[in-house]
């Protein structure tokens, strides 16, 4: 911009207030990610400033206006109890790994960020897996987001992903090429070995007994 | 005189000097350009200054202390433009052009400017204004050796890694509030290409393309924004090889507002490291497909690619969202040029 133009630079043609900051939803934003036996989320939680005393009323139980490290670990497990997560249609059960807090004031102001990160182990199965996210904590104020990050081993490939429109619930399909049939092989395998196992018993005790019958 | 009024004299005489020292910076372009203006704006500091302003190539914590929100919401380093004279302000500024397109300089000025006006909108809010946005050196001016150059305050983060002839430029955050404003009768969008290049991108799709670019869900903010360094996520969308050479065309176009941001040679250099890639590279879209001609829209779109991360993000914060716009530009295999910085 012009100099002239600059000192004249006070007709506004809009009147809208400066926001700068959250106001009314509670933000919880979820990045997903997968390793072969584990998936691994961090949940990033921002409440509006609006819709704060509402969600320091559900943290700061004893409304004292101190967040306590019991009443913090309380609202983590209370989050992650909102969750829902299953591979292959059976229910993870997800511990917490981490919890972070901000400052009081920060979150007040609409930018505070809660951190959370939880983890599950995968039971093994097949190349075709199914994971599914669902996150109910506070819906009527919430804005979700849910993404999975490009996973590092180059053994799983993401194949699709799906989501509802609010995005509180998430389905992704993916490949784990190493695995082969995964646990139905594990099984034939392990069937193999039991009656391979059982034959060369077998043959050591025929061949025990025909010594036996041979005269010296 | 009043302090805003003696402020505002200062800033006038400030922009006036910036305009001069711009037309000579100009003639001397790319990095040994860079070098000088960088070393000009360190001359006019006094020690103190030069302390607060430069790092350590390494330091990990000033690097990554960037925001969109405002300098009192979010703190940063280095030293703001309203801690200094007005020589020293238009070193800096020059030193800033001197790593930008003319093209690039003149969006950064659109979205201080805007800051600007949000200031006297609110009031002399203590949140907004010119003066609050921060510059800062890590390492050292070099034509050979790595360093950097931060700018940024509110709706505007730019991490410019000079290494050689290269300037790398990500990640960087644009935004602006107010997304389109006036000054003189003359109607100003510091985003406006940003968002009708996507519009015409996305209009330009046949009805099954477009079913494939639009997601099915909401995306209330951006996923890649500040703090998320590192971070791939799956892509999603229309692939461009899917679209027509055309389309293609238009994609880049569309690229090129935040590529194009640095100074031309770097700009070359990285366009044609995205177009290498640009079979490979999504256009994904969230929300209304139409919107007012001469307006922004309120409708998220990200693109991705190998070694691209955009996202465009209308900010519902109890306003117009198309009014307040927030996007993100990334290399997530060279941000910071940590790529360069490895070998």
């Amino acid at each position: 911009m012009k100099p002239a133009l600059l000192a004249a630079a006070v007709i506004l043609s809009t009147g809208a207030p400066g926001y700068a900051h959250r106001l009314d939803e509670y933000l919880q934003a979820t990045t997903i990610s997968l390793e072969k036996d584990l998936v691994k989320g961090q949940i990033r939680l921002t409440p509006g400033v609006a819709v704060f005393p509402k969600i320091l009323a559900a943290i700061d139980v004893d409304a004292n206006r101190i967040i306590s490290a019991q009443e913090e670990r309380a609202y983590a497990e209370a989050v992650l109890g909102d969750l829902s997560v299953a591979i292959d249609g059976n229910p993870l059960h997800p511990q917490l790994v981490s919890v972070k807090f901000p400052k009081l004031n920060e979150m007040r102001e609409g930018l505070g960020e809660i951190q959370l990160e939880f983890q599950a182990d995968l039971p093994h199965h097949g190349p075709n897996r199914r994971l599914t996210f669902e996150n109910r904590h506070q819906s009527q104020i919430a804005a979700y987001l849910v993404n999975c990050l490009v996973p590092r081993d180059p053994d799983l490939r993401i194949v699709s992903q799906y989501r509802n429109y609010p995005q509180s619930f998430y389905q992704l399909d993916y490949m784990q090429t190493s695995v082969g049939s995964g646990a139905p092989l594990v099984a034939g395998f392990g069937a193999f070995v039991l009656l391979g196992a059982a034959a060369v018993l077998l043959f050591a005790r025929f061949a025990l007994s025909r010594r036996q019958r041979v005269p010296a | 005189m009043n302090d805003g009024l003696k402020r505002t004299g200062r800033g006038v005489r400030a922009i006036a000097s910036i305009c001069i020292i711009c037309g000579i910076a100009s003639a001397q372009t790319g990095t040994p350009g860079i070098v000088n203006a960088a070393n000009a704006f360190l001359s006019t500091l006094d020690q103190k200054q030069r302390t607060g302003v430069v790092f350590a190539f390494d330091d990990e914590a000033q690097r990554a202390r960037w925001s969109n929100l405002p300098t009192t919401m979010v703190r940063r380093a280095g030293v703001s433009m309203g801690a200094l004279s007005g020589a020293q302000r238009s070193a800096a500024m020059t030193l800033v052009s001197s790593v930008l397109s003319q093209r690039g300089f003149e969006k950064v000025q659109q979205i201080m400017d805007a800051d600007q006006l949000l200031k006297t909108n609110e009031k002399s809010s203590r949140m907004f204004g010119k003066d609050l946005y921060y510059l800062s050196i890590l390492g050292t001016p070099s034509e050979k050796d790595l360093w950097m150059v931060q700018f940024g305050g509110h709706h505007l983060a730019l991490n410019i890694t000079i290494a050689g002839e290269r300037g790398i430029l990500t990640p960087s955050l644009t935004g602006a509030q107010p997304a389109l404003y006036t000054v003189n009768g003359k109607i100003i969008r510091p985003l406006g290409e940003e968002n009708d290049k996507a519009y015409a991108l996305l209009n330009a799709l046949d009805e099954s393309k477009r079913k494939q670019a639009i997601l099915n869900y909401r995306v209330a903010d951006l996923v890649l924004g500040p703090g998320q360094d590192g971070k791939t996520i799956q892509p999603e969308g229309l692939k461009a090889s899917a679209m027509n050479a055309s389309q293609r065309t238009m994609l880049l176009d569309l690229i090129s507002e935040w590529s194009g941001i640095v100074h031309e040679s770097a700009a070359a250099a990285r366009m044609a490291e995205i177009k290498k890639g640009i079979e490979d590279t999504w256009f994904a879209w969230s929300g209304p497909t139409a919107v007012t001609p001469g307006r922004n829209g309120t409708a998220y779109y990200r693109i991705q690619g190998p070694k691209l991360v955009i996202e465009y993000a209308p900010q519902p914060l109890g306003g117009d969202p198309s009014l307040h716009i927030h996007t993100i530009y990334r290399d997530p295999t060279n941000d910071y040029g940590r790529k360069i910085v490895a070998r």
